[in-house]
């Protein structure tokens, strides 16, 4: 047995509904405005599943993680993260909620005026009252987990691409979250230093036994990394599945995502002029 | 006609909003000062401290300079417009006056709009577009008390701080001129214009350099965290930002000075 098919027989049975939700989103919708992007979402991502959100431009997905790490309050319906329903949450709730949660940005998002060590301590020194020796030493730790552990003392801007990322996750499991969301973890990354944060984020997974959500449209690295992969196209659930579930999908739309087909050739015509058009 | 109308709704629309916004900006910036260490949210010393250092420390030499020009320069028209009537003895009375309440506050207020309001807004608006601001959100710290209170506590303490220093150093720089001019002592100008000058005059100038910080802040805040655009929109809120807060500076001087004289 391929590496590759135990892995997916393995997110199968991982997928077999033994373990709880760790994240259950329902009939969610989101508005920008007056234009309404997501359409009565229904999702749930088991406890130490990788779940990949995948869509081309413009099909919701970030704005899926937007919500899911509470950046964003649904127009409607709801979502529970670890049990808990974040529209019902108070801000002390909230705040609990989020120690538990780790969030890997696009971009690093890394405080440019802090260097990389002060960038990783401050989810400690903001919600701990650990002393100054052990942040040091917690966030000494993480640097070594994502291989940056001589970067401690530099600022964000003397870092490449790929480093930022490391670093942002380092950021992101300071405080050892139970969900780890991660925004395009491979955009503008080389396809070597991309695989090796596909492997960072499995072996996260593996350590440190984490929920795993990943927005990306990078089809090679979701299907390496997902236990499951959603599809989505214009703000609605096309798929739902494990990678092989996807891969044999009998949706045209699937598959020419997945084949990079150009989303233009997918859209009605008449449909996209009368998007030009303002929606009449 | 229509399109200037609807122009000029749209216009007005925004303005309130960003009025509602600078509102609750001000709003939330108080709460977390007064409650943010109840809530596990506290707006931190060190931040703030570190913002007065920028605010204050980083402008006294700048702030010197002003004053003493400010000094110089209305002791010479001081000097100028009183000699057409011979009564130059009076000179003292226009400088200690116009200097306190006015000039040492707004000369201040600019001088702090251009330099931390503008920096402010830079901050805020790269941050914003980098999603700075949005990961702090997702590590649970606030925004506007990690970011926008430090500031504003900064400004509201360092500004009248600045004014009195530059209330100092105005006097003296027109003293000195006066005193050389007149051929008085500087310790006579100096007990003169301390007889002109009441407590009730340095609170007005002080009131006024309180505002102006308010004004600052949270001008520069709303500008710097609605920012579009890219690295473009970074230099048109922060222009942005500055065009406002000295607007805002000199309308609040004028109708503050008229209130508190009535």
């Amino acid at each position: 047995m391929t590496s590759a098919a135990l892995q997916e027989m393995l997110a199968e049975r991982r997928g077999g509904l033994i373990a709880p939700p760790a994240i259950e989103v329902s009939g969610l919708d989101a508005h920008y405005g007056s234009s309404q992007v997501l359409f009565g979402l229904d999702l749930a991502v088991r406890e130490s599943e990788i779940m990949v959100i995948m869509g081309g431009s413009g099909s919701g997905k970030s704005t899926l993680l937007r919500h899911l790490i509470g950046l964003e309050r649904p127009s409607a319906g709801a979502i529970r993260l670890l049990g808990q329903d974040t529209g019902r949450l108070n801000a002390a709730g909230m705040l609990d909620l989020r120690r538990r949660i780790g969030v890997a940005f696009q971009g690093g998002a890394l405080f440019s005026s802090l260097t990389i060590q002060e960038n990783i301590k401050l989810p400690l020194r903001e919600h701990t009252r650990l002393d100054e020796r052990t942040m040091d030493i917690m966030a000494r730790m993480k640097l070594e987990v994502v291989n940056l552990s001589s970067c401690g003392d530099l600022m964000p801007s003397e870092l490449s691409g790929g480093m930022l990322k490391r670093a942002a996750v380092a950021r992101a499991i300071v405080t050892d979250p139970k969900l780890l969301f991660f925004d395009e973890p491979s955009a503008g990354l080389d396809p070597v230093v991309s695989s090796a944060l596909d492997d960072l984020i499995l072996r996260l997974r593996e350590a440190m036994e984490m929920t795993v959500v990943v927005v990306t449209h990078e089809v090679e690295s979701a299907f390496k990394i997902a236990d499951r992969i959603t599809i989505l196209d214009h703000g609605r659930i096309l798929e739902v599945g494990t990678p092989r579930q996807v891969r044999e999908s009998a949706s045209e739309r699937v598959q020419n995502l997945l084949n990079r087909r150009a989303e233009e050739a997918i859209i009605d015509p008449e449909e996209h002029l009368r998007r030009l058009a303002g929606g009449m | 006609m229509l399109a200037i109308m609807e122009h000029l709704g749209r216009r007005t629309v925004r303005g309130l909003d960003e009025l509602g916004y600078a509102g609750s900006l001000l709003g939330e910036s108080l709460f977390y000062t007064i409650f943010g260490r109840r809530l596990r949210q506290p707006v931190r010393a060190a931040s703030v401290v570190a913002q007065m250092i920028h605010v204050g420390i980083e402008a006294l030499p700048i702030a010197t300079l002003l004053a003493t020009a400010i000094g110089f320069m209305l002791a010479v028209q001081s000097l100028y417009s009183l000699g057409l009537f011979g009564a130059q003895s009076f000179a003292h009375v226009g400088i200690g006056l116009a200097l306190v309440r006015e000039f040492a506050p707004l000369i201040i207020g600019v001088l702090v709009s251009g330099r931390s309001g503008s920096a402010l807004a830079a901050r805020l608006s790269t941050m914003t577009i980098n999603q700075e601001v949005d990961a702090l959100r997702a590590i649970g710290i606030n925004p506007v008390r990690f970011l926008v209170a430090p500031t504003l506590l900064a400004m509201v303490i360092m500004l009248p701080a600045l004014t009195m220093w530059a209330d100092l150093v105005g006097l003296a720089a027109a003293g000195m001129f006066v005193s050389a001019s007149l051929d008085v002592s500087f310790a006579a100008y100096v007990s003169n214009t301390a007889e002109v000058l009441s407590v009730n005059d340095l609170l007005h100038g002080l009131g006024k350099s309180v505002l102006f910080a308010v004004l600052i802040a949270i001008i520069a805040a709303v500008n710097g965290s609605r920012v579009t655009g890219g690295s473009e929109g970074v230099g048109r809120v922060t222009t942005r930002a500055v065009v406002h807060a000295l607007s805002a500076i000199i309308v609040a001087d004028m109708v503050f000075g008229f209130l508190a004289t009535r």
